[in-house]
């Protein structure tokens, strides 16, 4: 396998990254909603080159019932990455890290649920990456967000995410597959389109000042993001419904 | 603008009076918890297109049992909560041994919710005439979410389809619903539900109802 | 879960069937509609999505460079798995396979290897050291029915657009993967003394046998499973060989032939 030194990659050449792409720019995303027939919820995206699809069942009954919380409804995520999704073949199953992601992905989304209407019940949310290129788990996340909106679970407001990093000390958004292995910090963050943040992680190195044009600039993306869930929602129902909907972005504060 | 398509979050109204179904308050403004048709009356209610079936107490739903313990029957009502009828909820006095005699696992049921209480625990009854086990006739199943649009305002819409299809109808508040009558009639009936079933959040509904069951009766004749 | 299928279900599903008729209006050998799209994860090196009515299933095919069984040296290695996720099933629970995921791997499997479909032999890299391992993964989307005969399609069409990434491992250009053969799975129910092919989600769960046959493209069989805990007379098993070498023909012309 030939493998990339971090000197032979030039992140940028004449300012924009090595696929096209200006600092600023969100990578091409499409979203569809309600995919999947048996799921209660459901909705695929592609952001890059990721392709993921997020399933919502619930609220259920919780089984194994010891499970149960009698105020409310436990929720649960499940991040797993198909063993074709990736350039060498990933044995199936869960690893540390998807056990990681699935924890902190959940914390991302509990928050603006509304668990208490569904008392000792459960709401799972499965998430399977069919093709990785760099931001599953915020794609994971962005897509979740949406096949919850579509199974009908109440939630205070839509959830969205995006990652920002550092490469050739310079802060970018949404960073492809080569800036994230090569790069020198990785932010992902969640947040509700009001910018109240759910999620956050980071590795790599970033001064204070640094690391807050990282997050201004993620925020900024997820806010993005945040439109493009609104807009493939409200669409889908305008197909259904037959009638040609104006949308008025009408986009909570 | 009396109708718009919203997402949870979405911004309602800037009074608090307004706040409807599918609505929350906060900071002294309406946001909507739910995707779906946000409706502009007095209040604003939001009706979702999808979403579980829970139940509250008074409503009619058809269950399927699933288990006998030594004095209930465990119900399957479509909703994330099963229901629980009470040995002493069959209209006729039976031995705990009877049970699975008069009701067994996998038979329906026309049933009503007598109460639920804070930990979702639903007891159900069949103490009435127009309640009890389904023999004959077909179940279908619709989104519990559309219920509303069949049985109309104060149940005009049901009463006009029971009429003009001439079928014994019981409607389930969790989406099941039982018809009762000549083959034709039932499918006739079964058609109709599934086009208000379709159509359920479009405006003009009633109106091609209405115009539906005329042809339809029409080309039978 | 959601395994209660109540009396009422079954009985209309019965007096459907006695009139001759199937819930969704299908004769009692005739399949949904199906849709194959080649080539949807560019990651993989050959990767097929099959929609069967609203089934859907997506298989990719990995390939690397590794050792040989001991039993076989010169011989390129298939490995079948297939991940029954949770999101495509109320009544699929995440860990490793169970003994339906198992089965459906293996059959599916059992289709690619008898039908000598891929050349094992021309795997061979280094005799005895070194052949090119291929995975086919399939992964299920969305369980409305005879995933079986979903996954079994798309395994083969994944192959048929397989692409040994040989270049990638130094071992000269990428070539296609060539195929000998199209083995196609079809799977018929047996309910009450009828047969009925291609089943949908509820009329696998009120049938007790199920049988599927896998045909090559001379019509001959290189693959069979009985499931379920009814019992099959040889006549019914005839009849359904009868009617899947047929059926696999129609759907071979239709979606595979290049």
């Amino acid at each position: 396998m030939i493998t990339m030194d971090k000197t032979d990659i030039s992140f940028f050449k004449d300012g924009l990254r090595l696929d096209g792409r200006r600092a600023d720019e969100l990578r091409p995303v499409k979203i569809e909603v309600g995919i999947l027939e048996r799921a209660d919820g459901s909705c695929y995206i592609e952001m890059g080159g990721n392709k993921v699809i997020a399933a919502v069942y619930g609220p259920r009954e919780v089984h194994p019932r010891h499970l149960q919380d009698v105020t409310r409804a436990i929720v649960r995520y499940r991040y797993n990455m198909a063993s074709f999704s990736v350039e060498e073949r990933k044995r199936p199953g869960p690893d540390r890290r998807s056990y990681e992601l699935s924890k902190v992905s959940r914390e991302a989304l509990e928050p603006v649920i509304l668990t208490s209407f569904f008392p000792r019940s459960v709401i799972d949310v499965f998430v399977e990456v069919l093709q990785a290129d760099a931001g599953t788990r915020t794609a994971g996340i962005n897509a979740a967000a949406v096949a919850l909106a579509d199974a009908g679970i109440p939630m205070k407001s839509m959830i969205s995410s995006c990652a920002a990093g550092k490469v050739a000390d310079t802060i970018v958004l949404d960073p492809m597959k080569e800036e994230d292995n090569f790069g020198q910090a990785d932010l992902p963050i969640a947040m509700t389109p009001n910018g109240n943040i759910t999620l956050m992680q980071m590795d790599g190195g970033l001064s204070p000042a640094e690391f807050h044009e990282a997050v201004e600039m993620a925020m900024r993306g997820a806010r993005d993001i945040y439109e493009l869930q609104r807009k493939a929602l409200v669409d889908k129902y305008s197909q259904l419904a037959g009638e040609p909907e104006k949308v008025e972005v009408h986009a909570c504060d | 603008m009396d109708r718009k398509v919203v997402v949870p979050g979405d911004l309602l109204s800037e009074d608090a009076k307004r706040s409807g179904e599918g609505t929350y308050i906060k900071d002294g403004s309406v946001y909507s918890l739910l995707y779906g048709l946000a409706n502009y009356r007095d209040k604003i209610n939001v009706i979702p297109l999808a979403g579980k079936y829970v139940p509250a107490p008074g409503d009619n739903v058809i269950g399927v049992v699933k288990d006998i313990t030594f004095s209930n029957w465990i119900v399957d009502m479509n909703s994330p909560y099963d229901g629980l009828l009470h040995i002493s909820e069959f209209p006729k006095r039976i031995e705990s041994d009877e049970m699975s005699k008069h009701l067994r696992i996998g038979s329906s049921i026309m049933t009503q919710v007598k109460d639920v209480d804070p930990t979702m625990k639903v007891e159900l009854t069949l103490n009435d005439r127009k309640l009890g086990l389904i023999k004959t006739g077909r179940v279908i199943e619709i989104s519990h979410t559309r219920v509303p649009r069949l049985i109309g305002k104060g149940g005009s819409m049901i009463s006009m389809l029971k009429k003009e299809v001439n079928c014994n109808i019981f409607v389930g508040q969790n989406g099941r619903i039982w018809i009762s009558g000549g083959a034709d009639d039932t499918d006739l009936a079964l058609k109709t539900i599934a086009l208000i079933d379709k159509e359920a959040h479009t405006n003009g509904l009633t109106d091609r109802i209405v115009d539906f069951l005329k042809t339809e009766k029409g080309a039978r004749s | 879960m959601t395994n209660v299928i109540s009396e009422i279900k079954k009985d209309f599903i019965y007096n459907l069937l006695i009139k001759g008729e199937r819930v969704d209006g299908r004769t009692f050998d005739q399949y949904r509609e199906i849709s194959i799209e080649r080539n949807v994860i560019q990651k993989a090196e050959g990767s097929a999505l099959v929609k069967l009515g609203s089934s859907q299933v997506l298989v990719g095919v990995k390939m690397q460079p590794g050792e040989p069984f001991a039993d076989s040296p010169n011989r390129g290695v298939i490995i079948t798995n297939a991940e029954l996720v949770p999101l495509a099933s109320p009544n699929f629970e995440p860990g490793p396979p169970n003994e339906v995921g198992i089965e459906l791997a293996r059959v599916v499997d059992r289709g690619v290897r008898e039908s000598k479909a891929v050349d094992l032999e021309a795997l061979c890299i280094v005799p005895g050291k070194q052949v090119w391992i291929v995975f086919i993964d399939v992964h299920i989307l969305d369980d409305c029915g005879n995933i079986l005969d979903a996954a079994s399609l798309g395994a083969i069409a994944a192959l048929l657009c397989t692409k040994v990434p040989a270049s990638r491992f130094g071992l000269g250009e990428d070539y296609i993967l060539p195929i000998r053969d199209i083995p196609i799975a079809t799977t018929a129910i047996e309910f009450s003394d009828v047969l009925m092919f291609d089943p949908s989600v509820d009329e696998e769960a009120i049938a007790n046998t199920k049988l599927t046959v896998i045909t090559t493209a001379s019509g001959n069989i290189c693959g069979m499973q009985k499931s379920g805990t009814g019992m099959l007379k040889p006549e019914q098993a005839y009849r359904i060989i009868d009617i899947a070498c047929e059926k696999a023909r129609e759907i071979r012309e239709k979606f595979l032939e290049a």
